[in-house]
């Protein structure tokens, strides 16, 4: 599956490479450390919630969940391929396509409402497509070989360009009865989006973390050589974990043309924060190891701090900075914790 | 799994595949290159074959071996395009304000290698993977941009105040052979004597290679890691001068169109070459071959956004082509 050369990571960081210290009081720090995380969200949280009265409202706490529905989706879709690719990102498993996936389906989407398509097929065509470029994904990693990185990085091309060809770089409008129950308020006036993404999130979840197959996606990751010598289908399971994301790339597509009503161009950008949240997931679990209910948090986190400056009237333009910190933060507290196990 | 293409028996069938495996990246080059000269009537102009030296190829090949320098270690650089940033900031901005053109040049790749020693710490001194760490480097360097002009307002330098020396480092020649070329072939020498020839190229190769045994070997694997960081930074910087010397203008962010085709290039050429392994050679020829597709495409006047679609699905068949032929042999 892996290609001839490895292209080592930088192994004298990892846990059992490098040299042992002793671990005086490891059992507490680590547990100091993994609880951390949560610590900073919830500090975060408060900070916002003392300094912006409106910010623990409801009302804002739905619309953060609204906001976050579409990066959420995506960033499960690529905590899918996370756990099936391991963690090694250079050489393991990341799906750069996504992005460019979710606007190749709302290109479609929106084309489709145009077009005068029922719900139902656009819906279809929208999923099928995300799907296909799943599929392209699953063949060029495991039919063909290709490392990750490189293969979805030209399928990202391929797909970003098709779009182009779509929608000719213009903004395609749409409004169909779906898109309005999408954009609408569900029950406590509480974006629908935001109960969509909560759903999205348990039904993720349950197929993850709590089947034999989600279980098989960990011990394929993790310890691929035992996988196999277990008798487990690898391959399918890494190539059923690049069409699952392509799905996911398919329905936030969906939610996008809903956001946005219509179909725009720009979709790369959400790429990179994606990557992060995706990244930043794994330390919202309690063994540090990408989980779905760790992207959901990881992307409420980035949500709710966009959201907070936003009511502190903070300039956006620190938004990437603080992400890039927090990023750095989260993950030297990881590997300082990770080096104290070993 | 192991670095077996070179240990196989000369049998005839296999022989061929050795040989094609072993010069994939020349083979798909020559295809292309071959293929646009068909096709289209003015690709095989000597016009034509400057325009890519200089349009095409000079730019990214910069900012692809610094790419190769953190690739070498067994990293990744996410953060090129900061580095290509911060440097044409400086650059720009001190030109602006009335210094010499040396002395912002200066603080240009000053920039550049600060861009890189950030990186340095967090990997070799905190110990962070370089792909999280550069990635926490590009997103701060996009935040400190904003900072830096007011939310992302171009820096012009008005067309009276640009300076000879500034002018001559992006558009003049020398002997008819324009300046950036000269500078992307000073670059390519050096960056393949030092990684072939020096100590520092050989160690930094054995860390990308096998990191532990480099450490029980008593090298100072963490320094040496470091350095590339810094080199890559550094590299990167020269790109961002000939940037700015030749738009005379900076753009908050611009240097990041160049990061996924630098990847591209470097991973080209580090897969399909024969051993494997991080090489400038292969680097070079990765983005020769990406420029030669953007420019070939172009002239076949194919619609503008075909013309993507039709990069990425070259790059994907011969990605595909060379995978798979390298593991049938």
């Amino acid at each position: 599956m892996s290609v001839d050369i490895q292209l080592a990571p930088v192994i004298h960081f990892e846990p059992g490479v490098s040299t042992p210290k002793p671990s005086r009081s490891g059992n507490l720090a680590a547990g100091a450390l993994r609880a951390g995380s949560l610590v900073a969200f919830v500090a975060i949280l408060l900070v916002f919630s003392l300094t912006a009265p409106y910010f623990l409202s409801v009302g804002n706490i739905g619309n953060v969940l609204g906001q976050s529905a579409i990066s959420g989706v995506l960033a499960i879709g690529l905590t899918i391929v996370l756990i099936a690719g391991g963690s090694n990102v250079v050489t393991g498993g990341i799906d750069l396509s996504l992005a460019a996936n979710m606007g190749l389906s709302a290109a479609v989407y929106a084309t489709a409402a145009q077009l005068g398509y029922g719900d139902a097929t656009a819906v279809a065509a929208a999923l099928l497509t995300g799907l296909l470029i799943g599929a392209v994904n699953a063949i060029a990693v495991v039919g063909a070989g290709i490392v990750p990185l490189l293969a979805t990085l030209a399928v990202m091309n391929i797909v970003a360009g098709l779009e182009l060809v779509l929608t000719q770089n213009t903004v395609i409008p749409a409004s169909t009865p779906l898109l309005t129950a999408l954009s609408s308020s569900g029950p406590l006036s509480i974006p629908a989006l935001a109960y969509v993404l909560l759903v999205f999130t348990l039904i993720a979840a349950a197929i993850v973390q709590y089947t034999p197959a989600g279980l098989r996606l960990y011990a394929v990751g993790e310890f691929p050589d035992a996988a196999r010598a277990a008798g487990l289908p690898v391959r399918r399971l890494v190539a059923g974990a690049f069409i699952a994301s392509g799905l996911c790339g398919g329905f936030a597509g969906i939610l996008s043309v809903s956001n946005l009503s219509g179909s725009t161009t720009g979709s790369g950008e959400m790429l990179l924060p994606v990557v992060v949240t995706a990244l930043l997931g794994s330390v919202f679990s309690r063994r540090l190891v990408p989980t779905v209910i760790g992207t959901l948090l990881s992307t409420l986190f980035v949500g709710f701090l966009v959201n907070g400056f936003q009511l502190l009237n903070i300039s956006s333009v620190l938004v990437s900075g603080v992400q890039g910190l927090l990023i750095l933060l989260v993950v030297s507290a990881t590997t300082l914790l990770r080096r104290q196990e070993a | 799994m192991t670095l077996q293409t070179s240990a196989i028996e000369p049998s005839v069938p296999r022989a061929i595949i050795g040989v094609v495996v072993d010069n994939a990246l020349v083979l798909a080059l020559v295809t292309v290159f071959a293929i646009f000269s068909f096709a289209t009537p003015t690709f095989l102009t000597i016009a034509n074959l400057q325009s890519i030296l200089v349009n095409n190829f000079t730019l990214l090949a910069i900012a692809a071996i610094a790419m190769t320098f953190a690739v070498s270690v067994g990293g990744i650089d996410l953060s090129v395009g900061t580095a290509i940033d911060f440097a044409s900031f400086a650059f720009v901005s001190l030109v602006l304000a009335g210094q010499p053109v040396v002395v912002a040049a200066l603080a240009g790749l000053g920039a550049g290698a600060a861009v890189g020693a950030f990186n340095a710490v967090l990997i070799s001194g905190i110990g962070i993977s370089p792909f999280l760490a550069t990635l926490g480097t590009l997103f701060i360097g996009r935040s400190i941009q904003q900072l830096l002009t007011n939310g992302g307002n171009p820096v012009y330098l008005p067309p009276s105040g640009v300076p000879e020396a500034f002018r001559f480092l992006g558009r003049g020649a020398i002997g008819g052979i324009p300046v950036p070329l000269i500078i992307a072939a000073i670059i390519i020498v050096a960056a393949t004597v030092i990684l072939t020839r020096a100590r520092f190229g050989r160690v930094a190769l054995a860390i990308g290679i096998q990191p532990s045994v480099v450490r029980y070997s008593g090298i100072a694997a963490r320094a040496h890691v470091a350095v590339a960081f810094i080199l890559a930074g550094l590299i990167a910087a020269v790109a961002g001068l000939i940037l700015s010397a030749t738009v005379t203008v900076y753009i908050p962010s611009s240097g990041s169109a160049f990061l996924l085709n630098a990847i591209g290039a470097t991973f080209i050429g580090t897969t399909l070459s024969r051993l494997g392994r991080p090489n400038i050679p292969g680097t070079v020829l990765g983005v020769l071959l990406l420029g030669i597709v953007a420019n070939g495409l172009l002239l076949t006047g194919l619609n503008f956004y075909w013309q993507q679609v039709g990069t990425g699905l070259l790059i994907f068949a011969v990605l595909a082509l060379s995978f798979i032929t390298r593991r049938k042999a």
